[in-house]
Formats: C-alpha cells, sequence, structure tokens
C-alpha cells in the first residue's frame, strides 16, 4: 500500500517510467552477461581458477599498481606547481598537459617501443656513438613495467585535471590558518592539501584505474596477460564463449569492487568548502626555482606528448610516398562520422537522465542515474560481449545501431559528468520559475535546460567524442562488417609489426584529439567566465 | 474571500508534517506577511500554495476556483500565481527584456512599459543577470511576476540577500508597487521588521501550526500566545500572587517616586534618541527605555499601568520549547 502510494505521489510520472525503461535497456547487456553467468557450465571456471585466474588478476593488479603510481607523480606534481606558482610558461604548461589525452594509450605504447626498438633512433644513435652502451641499452622492452609507465604517462592528465580543480578551489584561507597554526609549507600539503583534495585525486585515480581495466589494444602488442586479454582469447583463439562471460564477470566483479571503494571514499571523505574561501594567489618564482619546476611540468608534457608526437610525425613524413590516402580519407570520415554520431546521441540521453532525475522528487531516478553511470567502469570486452549476447539472436548485430548503442552504456557517465556539473550549478528555482511561468517538463527542457546549459552540452560533445574516437576493444568487436575508423587501422598495422605505416592514422587520432581539446579548453574558459 | 486556504496539510515523512493543519483568508488586495522561523516550512508553504509541491490534504481556493480540493490538482503552469524567490533566478541567458518577458502572452506585452516604469528598470533592459545588482535583479523577478498580472503574489524572504541600505527602500517600493497593481501578495519572512512595516495582516507560524492571524497593531498589543508575543518584541515577565504576567519595554516607564517596582540596572546602551536599559527585577532580565543614562548598578523605580499587563497560561512558554 505504502508503495502504491509513493508511485502516485511521484512527480512526472511519464518521465519518470521512461527514464527507468531505458535505464533497465542500457543495462541489459550486463543482465544478460549475468544471466549466462550462473546458466554456464563450471568446467571452464574450474580450469580458469585452476590455470588462468592467478596470473590474470596479478598481472592486472600490477599493471595497476605501477600505472597508478606514474599517473600519480606526473599528475599531482604539475598541478601543484601550476595551481600556486606563476613561472614563465605557466599558461603554455596549464593548455599542454591535458594533451596526452589526445594520445590513445595503445599508440602510446606502439610508439614508445618503436622508440626504444633496436632499429629505433635511441638504440642506432649509441650503436653509433658508443657500442658499450648501446649493448646496455639493447633490452627486450615489453615488460610490464615499461608498459605501466607508459599507460601513467597517457593516463596521466584524469589525476592533472582532478587535482588542478581541486588545488584552485581549495583558495587560501586554508592555507593561511595552516601556516599561522605552524605548519612548513611542504607540511601544509601534506597535511592540509592533500587530505583536502583526496576525494578529487581519488576520482581522477579511479578513471585511471578503470581505463587500464579496459585497454587492450597496448596490453596485447606487450604480451600482459590481463583480463582483457583473456576474455578476448577465451573467445577468439579458442572459441570459447562461455570461458569469456566467466572471465567477463570476474572482470565485473574487480570493477565493482574498484567502484565500491571509490564510492567509500568519497563518502568518507566528502568535504564541503566554504564558499567565500578566497582563491589562492599564485606566487611568482624566478631563478633556479623557476627553472626547477619548468623541468618538472616539461617531464610529463615532453614524454607524455611531444615525443610520441613528433616520432609518429617524423614516420608519418618518412612514409608519406606509400600512404594510402584514398583509405585515410575514408577511415577519417567513418571515425569523424561515428564519433560525432554516437556523441550527439549520448549528449541527449545523458541530458535527458539529468533532467528527469531532476524534475522528478523519487530516489528511483538518482539510483538509475548512478546505475548507468557504471557503464564508463565497464571495461570494453565485457560490453562488447554482452552486447553481442543480446542481439544475437537479432538481425542488428554487425550494424551501427548496435555499435552506438555499446558506445552509449560505456560513455554514457563521460557526457554526464559537465551535463551534471552545470546543471547542479543553477538553483533548483529556476525550474521553479519555469513551471511558475508557465512551463511544462518539456519545454523546461527545450526552452530553459538546453539553452542554459549548451556550453556544458559542448564539452559534453566534446569529450565523448575524443574517447568514442579513441575507443577500441567496443569498436573491434562490434564494427560492422568491413567499417574500419582510424583506431582500429592504427591496432591493425602496429601489431602487424607495420608502425611507421600506422603513424598517419595515429597522427589523425591525436590531431583531432588535441584540437578538441584545445576548443574544450576554450569552452571550460567560457563558462567559468560566465558563471 | 479571494484566497482561501481550509485544512492544508503537507509532509514529507508522514511522522512529522510541516504543515499540520492550517486554515486561513486573504481579502483582495491584502498585502499579508507569513512569519515563521528558519526551516519552520515557509517556503514549502508557498510552493504548496502556487502547485510546485503538492500538499496531502486541504483546499485550497483562489478567485473562487479550486486549485486543489480531493482529486482537483490545477498544474503550477496553469495557475495564475506569480512567484519571487528568495535567491532572484532570473534565467542566465537571457537579457533583462527576454526575462521579463519569458513565455509571456500577447496581451500583456504592452504592459511591459508600465512594468518597467514601476520597477525603475527602463535603463538596463539589455543588460544580463550578471550585469545587474541584488536590487535590481529582484526587482526584475517582481517585474516578471507582475507583467502576468497574477491572482495572487508570493515573495519569498525578498530582503533576506539585500544590504540594510536598500533593504529599507526595497520595502517601500514593494510596497508601492503591490498596492499600485492591487495584487493580492503573500510575504514569507523571519524578519518581525518586515513584516511590521509593510503588512495589512500577519499570520504567525509555529510547529506547524497557525498561532495568530491579526492586523501588527493587534498582533502586537494582543498577542495570542507568549510565543507570538516574543517573536514580535521583547517581554518582561512578572508574578502576581501565583500567576506570570508580561509587559512590553516601552510600556514600562521611570519614575522619581518609589513604585511596587525596583530595579537593578546592569547595563546601559545608548540607542540615539533614547537610552535602552537592562535590569533585573525579582531575578527576572528587564528592558525598558529612558530618556536619560542611567548608571550601572544603580537602583530606580519603574510602574507601568495595569492595562498593559498580558498574560498566558503558564504551560504556554514550555510548551513552544
Amino acid at each position: 500500500m505504502e508503495i502504491i502510494h509513493r508511485f502516485f505521489a511521484i512527480e512526472n510520472k511519464r518521465w519518470v517510467f521512461g527514464s527507468v525503461i531505458f535505464a533497465i535497456i542500457l543495462l541489459a547487456p550486463v543482465i544478460i552477461l549475468i544471466i549466462n553467468f550462473f546458466s554456464g557450465t563450471t568446467d571452464t571456471l574450474l580450469y580458469l581458477l585452476d590455470n588462468l585466474l592467478f596470473d590474470y588478476t596479478l598481472n592486472t593488479l600490477y599493471l595497476i599498481l605501477i600505472t597508478s603510481i606514474t599517473a600519480l607523480f606526473l599528475g599531482i606534481i604539475p598541478a601543484w606547481i601550476i595551481s600556486n606558482y606563476t613561472f614563465f610558461g605557466r599558461n603554455f604548461f596549464d593548455i599542454v598537459l591535458y594533451l596526452p589525452l589526445a594520445i590513445p594509450s595503445y599508440i602510446m605504447g606502439f610508439t614508445y617501443i618503436d622508440i626504444l626498438s633496436y632499429t629505433g633512433p635511441i638504440q642506432s644513435f649509441f650503436r653509433e656513438k658508443s657500442p658499450f652502451f648501446a649493448e646496455i641499452i639493447n633490452r627486450d622492452y615489453l615488460q610490464v613495467e615499461i608498459l605501466g609507465i607508459l599507460l601513467g604517462l597517457a593516463l596521466y592528465p584524469y589525476i592533472y585535471t582532478a587535482s588542478r580543480i581541486s588545488f584552485s578551489l581549495i583558495g587560501s584561507n586554508y592555507i593561511n590558518i595552516s601556516r599561522n597554526l605552524g605548519l612548513s609549507k611542504i607540511q601544509t600539503f601534506f597535511k592540509v592539501i592533500l587530505p583536502l583534495s583526496r576525494p578529487a585525486i581519488f576520482s581522477g585515480l579511479f578513471l585511471v584505474i578503470m581505463e587500464v581495466l579496459n585497454e587492450y589494444g597496448a596490453v596485447k602488442y606487450f604480451g600482459v596477460n590481463t583480463f582483457t586479454i583473456g576474455i578476448f582469447r577465451s573467445w577468439n583463439s579458442f572459441g570459447d564463449v562461455n570461458g569469456a562471460i566467466q572471465l567477463a564477470c570476474i572482470l565485473l566483479l574487480v570493477v565493482l569492487c574498484f567502484f565500491a571503494i571509490d564510492r567509500f571514499s568519497m563518502r568518507k571523505s566528502k568535504f564541503y568548502y566554504q564558499k567565500n574561501t578566497q582563491l589562492n594567489k599564485v606566487k611568482g618564482l624566478g631563478g633556479s626555482r623557476a627553472l626547477m619546476v619548468i623541468l618538472i611540468c616539461s617531464i610529463p608534457f615532453l614524454f607524455g606528448f611531444l615525443i610520441p608526437f613528433s616520432f609518429i610525425l617524423n614516420n608519418t613524413i618518412e612514409s608519406f610516398a606509400i600512404t594510402n590516402f584514398d583509405k585515410l580519407f575514408r577511415l577519417t570520415n567513418n571515425t569523424i562520422y561515428v564519433s560525432s554520431l554516437s556523441s550527439i546521441i549520448i549528449i541527449f540521453i545523458a541530458l535527458f537522465f539529468l533532467f528527469v532525475e531532476r524534475i522528478s522528487n523519487s530516489k528511483i531516478n538518482s539510483y538509475v542515474s548512478s546505475l548507468i553511470s557504471l557503464g564508463y567502469a565497464l571495461p570494453g570486452a565485457i560490453i562488447g560481449l554482452g552486447v553481442i549476447l543480446l542481439f544475437s539472436n537479432s538481425s542488428l548485430l554487425g550494424t551501427f545501431y548496435v555499435l552506438i548503442f555499446a558506445y552509449l552504456i560505456r560513455f554514457l557517465a563521460v557526457a554526464k559528468s559537465p551535463i551534471k556539473s552545470s546543471i547542479d550549478k543553477h538553483p533548483i528555482t529556476i525550474d521553479d520559475t519555469g513551471r511558475n511561468l508557465g512551463l511544462n517538463p518539456l519545454n523546461l527542457l527545450r526552452r530553459l535546460h538546453l539553452p542554459i546549459n549548451k556550453f556544458a552540452l559542448i564539452s559534453a560533445f566534446v569529450v565523448t567524442f575524443i574517447d568514442v574516437m579513441k575507443e577500441l576493444p567496443i569498436t573491434l568487436i562490434l564494427s560492422p562488417f568491413n567499417f574500419d575508423t582510424l583506431a582500429t587501422q592504427t591496432y591493425q598495422f602496429a601489431i602487424e609489426e607495420m608502425i611507421p605505416l600506422s603513424a598517419i592514422y595515429s597522427l589523425v587520432i591525436i590531431t583531432l584529439g588535441s584540437l578538441m581539446l584545445l576548443i574544450l579548453r576554450s569552452f571550460i574558459d567560457k563558462q567559468i567566465n560566465v558563471s | 474571500m479571494y484566497l482561501e486556504v481550509k485544512n492544508l496539510v503537507k509532509f514529507f515523512d508522514s511522522k512529522y508534517p510541516i504543515i499540520k493543519d492550517l486554515s486561513f483568508s486573504v481579502k483582495k488586495g491584502e498585502l499579508i506577511s507569513f512569519l515563521g522561523e528558519s526551516g519552520s516550512g515557509k517556503t514549502t508553504f508557498l510552493k504548496c500554495i502556487s502547485g510546485l509541491e503538492k500538499i496531502n490534504s486541504g483546499t485550497i481556493t483562489l478567485n473562487s476556483k479550486y486549485l486543489n480540493k480531493n482529486n482537483i490538482f490545477v498544474k503550477p503552469q496553469e495557475r495564475k500565481i506569480g512567484f519571487v524567490f528568495q535567491d532572484y533566478p532570473l534565467f542566465p541567458h537571457l537579457n533583462l527584456e527576454e526575462n521579463i518577458t519569458f513565455n509571456l502572452e500577447k496581451k500583456y506585452y504592452s504592459k511591459l512599459e508600465y512594468i518597467l516604469k514601476l520597477t525603475g528598470l527602463k535603463y538596463f533592459l539589455k543588460r544580463f543577470p550578471h550585469e545587474l545588482s541584488g536590487g535590481e535583479q529582484q526587482r526584475a523577478c517582481i517585474a516578471r511576476a507582475l507583467i502576468r498580472e497574477p491572482e495572487l503574489l508570493l515573495l519569498d524572504e525578498p530582503f533576506s540577500n539585500l544590504d540594510s541600505t536598500i533593504k529599507e527602500s526595497m520595502k517601500e517600493e514593494i510596497f508601492k508597487i503591490v498596492k499600485e497593481t492591487n495584487t493580492t501578495t503573500i510575504l514569507v519572512t523571519h524578519d518581525i521588521n518586515d513584516a511590521m512595516n509593510i503588512s495589512d495582516k500577519i499570520l504567525i507560524f509555529k510547529a506547524g501550526i497557525l498561532q495568530q492571524y491579526d492586523n501588527p497593531v493587534k498582533m502586537y498589543c494582543e498577542p495570542a500566545n507568549c510565543y507570538c508575543a516574543e517573536i514580535l518584541g521583547d517581554m518582561n515577565k512578572l508574578f502576581i500572587g501565583n500567576e506570570t504576567y508580561y509587559v512590553r519595554p516601552e510600556n514600562i516607564k521611570h519614575v522619581n517616586k518609589k513604585s511596587n517596582y525596583k530595579v537593578s540596572v546592569e547595563k546601559c546602551f545608548f540607542q540615539g534618541k533614547e537610552y535602552r536599559i537592562k535590569g533585573r527585577f525579582d531575578n527576572e532580565i528587564w528592558h525598558f527605555f529612558s530618556k536619560k543614562p542611567i548608571s550601572e548598578k544603580k537602583h530606580v523605580y519603574v510602574d507601568f499601568a495595569k492595562k498593559d499587563l498580558i498574560y498566558f497560561d503558564p504551560v504556554c512558554k514550555n510548551f513552544f520549547k
């Protein structure tokens, strides 16, 4: 009776009902995967437990550890320096430190292995100049530790972005108080700034971990047996769908554990800064200290962007004559088409869910919203497998619709994030005023939320576009027959040891991604100026 | 009656109702103040009236039409009620003119000039909300509400975000505007001065129940209970026989001859026109006014007319605590 009473008390029932149905559709692949896990035989599971699971778990966790440590160092230190000091090149670094996000981690891996290889520029140089040293550096670089560092270089911007915002928002009051209470600058950083920024850093780290779990191209190239590799191997090499499902479900469990840890840590350390906290005034640095901070900020940019980008550019120039430009244009066109279309669909669906959450007085929608956000934590291999199982008896499999549906599951949370922060900035009285002035929910969405959140929608489009463009596992699993993108082509060339040929495709991905990031940056500035 | 609220009940959790049973009525063109402490449910009440919150039971009638009654629920967008929110929510993507004319029926466009003149916003039409001061934003919200000739205007703490210098002038302006347009208005506030200065009637709300609903003078002189008495101004407590009485500070006079009330002075506050004296009588803190300063620790005699004594039931004081 109470449930019925509560149902009738829900406002805008049609919208709430629609969003719940939509959420169930989005969660269907994961539900199907879990159902199949319980209905499958236990033989494969026992085999996995006895032979492979320990290896997969250890490798995955070890890779996460190295990547996380690298990303934390490369993300937090420059963020702190840029938030607190002015020095020559500060604005430049503040822009370019985001750029490694434009380089997919598999391209980072392929490129560095090529740079470090026997025929690469470093070993060739030393063979000529110092054969003894050349002998020392002639090693097998396809090691999990190297992969971890390279993934750290590609993924540190997640931590840099989160820390940079947090350090800027903390403001000077807390710093002044702690200095007044006798703490040195370093003590203030470790005892006040870092604990206050923990939620932000944790959320950045969570994204890094999820990206490592999702990684396929680079781990495959390095021969590191992680869960994702296991899923692909069971499925493609051994034709063991049941094994793939069971591995995917175990990976899902691992993801849920990380998700729970993230939520738990966020809940325990959710800080509310006082609104009137003054922003920290950046201090000027000169002389040797300025040189030192420039050096520190240069490291992530140099190794995370400039070196791989220059090397790819060089390879592109060298292989220019043998480049198939027709194919390049076709694949660029395919990539832009599929990324744009998916991103547009994804941002409008994200806006729909957030809008329903805002206009309904029911808790259902906040649960729905959290559940569908889980998609970002699900590796592409799990989503791909779940979608195939869902559409296995349908003619839709192998079409764009299914590919876009999978992107939607995976990247809805990416699009939601900027839209949610924009919507939350506007007081609820904006909606109340709209309704009071005669708007129904649809008009409220069309005439108020679309225009007042337009910068956020553009930001959401840009971040989703970059992520879809870089996405490899889902595209490999679900793209229609004879449909390649820049990402899949880069991967195919690299896996066939034809890295110079993949250069131009990588270059287009990086250039598109960098341009998008620069556009995003200008929109973020605009948003800040408007608010 | 123009607005009639009968037995209104509102709760989010049935164990803790916000409005337990509220009934009152308002005449056309009246400005009433809804007075209550922060968190007492004043904004929820306004949202119930405007339809932004659904009520759990009771009826609301405006201009002889039911807005809420049993299965009748008029949607917020269909009620002719203007709502000015506490935080002046102007749409950030629209300029002042677009904000005022937002979703406006064509028939009201001819009133734009009159409303702009009335609210003094004629020269800010093309400005965006962030280019307006707090007072201008507030007037813009009032203009937006008034241009559509609402049957009822709801003002939610309209002065709380203003500094004291413009607060007084805004009060006068709002009073002038609503009286000139003969708009029935409910002003929600926690500030007694706001309510006393401009209201035709005051409604005091506490613990989900209407405590008193009357004109400001009667309310001040004849409070229904000690909560209403205290919310409207200081009270001095005294015991006569076994009964507890109260007397307002302004009814106490400093006398030169001996009286029954000898007060030991503790503090003397200069207030411009006169001095406010804080003293102790019969172990109770008393306040009264004096034309001249009185030294601390001095004993003085005070007196008052018997008709100024206010009596409440002894349980009243504890009930509200």
